[in-house]
């Protein structure tokens, strides 16, 4: 067995079509030794199809997997050391909690008591001791997901792939799972590579980011970075959920960018991504980041009248729905604790120019 | 009662509970009372009880040659089926090929033929004057003809490609019902592709191994039809056996004894196999 092949994980213009389809349309991406990436996307966005040639389950088209700098772009699937989870966890039915989580030792001939020692090892990091002679039917939902995660880490493979492991938990589960997730996975110190559609469980557990859509990257950063400042209009409506709309250039400075929005606002952002006078951008606005106050604060550079048409509690905070005058809707989030407003009421929605995230328009300029 | 029937699914079992104790459990309340009746020459049924015809059953080398001849015949059709059919199914099972359900109308095609016309096919082709001497004597492969027929070969040959469908078919459904993921998890894990088969593909097919098992050995050895023309009137198995005390010497106590004693045996091996695939935790 190739032990040796830990650590980094490149990938190098990874391509797969099916018929017409790029499902994964060149892809280049480098994980450091020990980092946790996701790889984020709607559905159908090509992950978990990278996910599955870097485990040896599909073969590319063309370009090239190095695992440890040894490529393994062409090795079978049994001889490339790396752990997976499924999504519907893929306990082996027929063996018990002990023997799934001994199957890959005893494929690399580890027997007796170092085998019993390891298991019993791992299924002690994943809070299962006293259930290795259950089978996966008799487990809950949580238990088969901490079976399946110590049979991929019990090998100590180089790369621990994840292919939505939470997404079969209910909610409170989930979270529970999530940070046990990432506590084995810093105590470990494995290179991970998780795939989600979970915007929320890609920040919180990644160190850095992939966002991917129909086949390609669209951003790779830290999970504040992606949040914050969104290269594409694509990141910023995937990650959170923004207010977009769409606006032309009508004037800047060394650091600041003057826009008026398709309703007719003028909107000021500090931004120094340049644009030409007249050039059409997408404004996301985060909900989080826009407030709402009975009257005008002078010291904020965006303001606007606004009227409240919907207000929802959620717990931590409130959720409104206010219309600007040109008609268009906005979303606004205020914590709970803040003044609270009747629907009808008529505010200035404000957001500070730093919080104004400004992006290229999907569509050609004129 | 009615709501005893109601809780327990009992009630909607009921139809074929019917059905069952009038075609099945009738005949066999009358046939172990005549066993144990003697047997009276030229008037059929006697008066009394006697356990004679067990007991000749069980003492006769002509008769414990044929029970052990059923037996044999039934192991061995059925592994033959399952060592043929095994391959077929799993291709049946994961092919994507678009051919695929005209495959597996091509595997049930045998089914739609009558059993008769089937067997005199294999007379065609396995008598002495038949297709296949004829065509190994021609190329001068062997001198005289190759006894095919009323013979074990014979109705190995036959029942064998009877009963396969049967066999694929139950194979076919039980390997397609496990979760492709599982194999891919041993693949990941270190497991070769022989090894993922060993270890993952063959045990989860058990419910089917066994089923498909149970099912050709209980058919093999109640086989009439097949083993009547193929095995002639000399070379005989159970129910060749039975048919001729009923039909042919008119001993209807013996011919109930050999009914019971196959009944036993086909069931007694239905019960073993389900206990089997419990020990062994086929889901």
């Amino acid at each position: 067995m190739s032990q040796g092949s830990s650590g980094e994980l490149e990938l190098r213009g990874l391509r797969k079509a099916y018929g017409s389809f790029n499902a994964v349309d060149g892809v280049d991406l480098r994980v450091r030794e020990g980092e946790f990436v996701s790889l984020l996307g709607p559905s159908g966005c090509g992950k978990t199809t990278i996910l599955r040639m870097v485990a040896g389950l599909i073969e590319p088209d063309s370009g090239q997997i190095l695992l440890g700098g040894d490529d393994i772009t062409r090795r079978a699937v049994h001889r490339r050391n790396v752990g997976l989870v499924f999504q519907s966890y893929a306990l082996f039915p027929h063996l018990n909690v002990f023997e799934n989580v001994a199957f890959g030792l005893r494929r690399r001939r580890v027997e007796g008591a170092e085998l019993k020692t390891r298991v019993e090892r791992f299924l002690g990091l994943v809070q299962l001791d006293r259930h290795g002679a259950r089978y996966p039917r008799e487990l809950s939902g949580g238990q088969q997901q901490r079976v399946a995660l110590a049979r991929a880490l019990v090998t100590r493979p180089g790369l621990l792939l994840l292919d939505e492991p939470l997404s079969n938990l209910d909610a409170l589960l989930r979270d529970e799972m999530r940070l046990e997730l990432k506590r084995l996975q810093e105590e470990l110190g494995t290179t991970t590579v998780f795939v989600t559609h979970d915007q929320a469980e890609a920040l919180t557990l990644s160190d850095r980011i992939a966002v991917l859509s129909q086949g390609r990257i669209e951003q790779f950063d830290t999970p504040e970075n992606v949040y914050g400042r969104p290269s594409t209009a694509f990141v910023a409506g995937f990650v959170g959920r923004p207010n977009l709309l769409e606006a032309t250039v009508t004037g800047q400075s060394a650091s600041s960018l003057l826009m008026r929005t398709a309703g007719g606002q003028d909107l000021a952002a500090a931004t120094d991504a340049r644009f030409s006078q007249g050039a059409r951008v997408v404004v996301a606005l985060r909900p989080e980041r826009l407030r709402l106050s009975a009257k005008k604060d002078p010291e904020i550079a965006n303001s606007v009248p606004v009227t409240v048409v919907f207000r929802a509690f959620s717990g931590a905070s409130v959720q409104y729905v206010v219309g600007v005058n040109g008609g268009t809707e906005v979303q606004v989030e205020v914590p709970a604790s803040a003044a609270i407003f009747q629907r009808g009421d008529a505010l200035q929605l404000e957001i500070a120019a730093e919080d104004v995230i400004v992006l290229p328009s999907n569509r050609a300029s004129p | 009662m009615m709501r005893w029937l109601d809780r327990s699914g009992f009630g909607l079992l009921s139809p074929s509970l019917m059905l069952l104790l009038g075609a099945f459990l009738a005949p066999l309340a009358f046939l172990v009372p005549v066993s144990f009746r003697p047997y009276v020459p030229g008037r059929g049924i006697g008066e009394g009880f006697t356990g004679e015809h067990y007991v000749r059953f069980f003492t006769d080398l002509y008769y414990l040659e044929i029970f052990g001849r059923t037996i044999l015949l039934g192991a061995i059709v059925t592994t033959m089926t399952l060592l043929v059919g095994y391959p077929l199914a799993y291709f049946l099972a994961r092919t994507k090929s678009r051919w695929r359900s005209w495959l597996t109308i091509l595997v049930v095609f045998p089914l739609l033929l009558n059993l008769v016309v089937r067997t005199f096919g294999w007379i065609a082709l396995l008598a002495n004057r038949g297709l296949i001497n004829e065509t190994l004597s021609a190329v001068g492969l062997i001198e005289g003809p190759l006894r095919l027929m009323f013979n074990f070969t014979g109705l190995l040959i036959g029942l064998t490609h009877i009963f396969l469908p049967f066999m694929v078919l139950l194979l076919v459904s039980a390997i397609q019902t496990i979760d492709r993921s599982v194999e891919e998890a041993a693949r990941v894990l270190g497991a070769s592709w022989s090894e993922t088969f060993l270890k993952v593909t063959l045990p989860l097919s058990t419910p089917g191994i066994l089923s498909g098992s149970i099912l050709v050995f209980v058919l093999t050895i109640s086989a009439l039809v097949t083993p009547r023309l193929l095995g002639g009137p000399t070379y005989k198995v159970m129910s060749t056996l039975i048919y001729e005390q009923f039909m042919s010497l008119l001993n209807w106590p013996r011919g109930s004894a050999m009914a019971t004693i196959l009944t036993v045996v086909a069931i007694a091996i239905i019960a073993l196999s389900g206990r089997f695939a419990r020990r062994f935790g086929a889901q």
